[in-house]
């Protein structure tokens, strides 16, 4: 294996309530260099999805249910969601 | 005992769960589904949840008020998919020896359900569906 070609992960990523309904899939998967953090799989789905966007600051990503931001790194065996604002009750 | 279920809510079943002979206070909530909502006129209420998550946040608070107040039993059970105006989405049992406990728990599990729990509300009208913009989890 040629050591400058960087290793990538293929992260799924679960959408919720409008989120899902906007992108229309419960389950999206993001191809991102392996080691990569949270922050830098938020700016690949905004790539990706341009639609969601117009959602940002509006969600928050959860790794393994609990809700993470910035430099915490991920992989695919980690289970990612997008989490719109709450409403229950 | 906490639930996310796709069944109907049951006063009589919840009732049953809370059965102690020590406990001489039962506090219970009952959330409907009302004809009015956010976005004008409601007839019926699209819920969904991220169900591992919402079950572990669930848990948490449970444990929170067992820590926090004098608790005999406590169920919590939130119901998803679509509800129809006047049918009861969420129902929150307590009971303990004195009341205070199960009043002051009582409260405390719904508010922090509806704020820290992933669970999303669609109102449906006629005219519309909109999602309700709630609570950024943080």
């Amino acid at each position: 294996m040629n050591s400058d070609i960087p290793n990538n992960d293929k992260i799924k990523v679960r959408l919720f309530a409008i989120l899902r309904e906007r992108v229309g899939e419960s389950e999206i998967t993001i191809t991102v260099p392996t080691g990569t953090t949270v922050s830098l799989l938020h700016d690949e789905i905004l790539k990706k999805y341009p639609l969601l966007k117009s959602f940002n600051n509006k969600f928050v990503i959860s790794v393994n249910c609990k809700v993470t931001t910035g430099n915490i790194i991920i992989t695919s065996r980690d289970e990612i969601a997008l989490l719109p604002p709450v409403s229950g009750g | 005992m906490i639930s996310i279920t796709n069944n109907h809510l049951s006063l009589q079943e919840i009732m049953h769960e809370l059965e102690d002979n020590s406990a001489g206070a039962i506090s219970i909530f009952i959330g409907n589904v009302r004809n009015q909502g956010r976005s004008g006129n409601v007839s019926e209420i699209y819920y969904e949840a991220y169900i591992k998550m919402a079950e572990e946040k669930m848990n948490e608070i449970e444990n929170e008020a067992q820590t926090k107040w004098a608790i005999k039993k406590l169920v919590a059970i939130h119901r998803i998919g679509n509800i129809s105006v006047g049918e009861t989405s969420i129902m929150i049992g307590v009971s303990s020896e004195h009341r205070k406990d199960a009043f002051e728990a009582c409260k405390y599990v719904i508010d922090n359900v509806k704020t820290r729990v992933p669970i999303w509300k669609k109102e449906i009208s006629d005219e519309n569906q909109k999602w309700v913009d709630g609570i950024l989890l943080g």
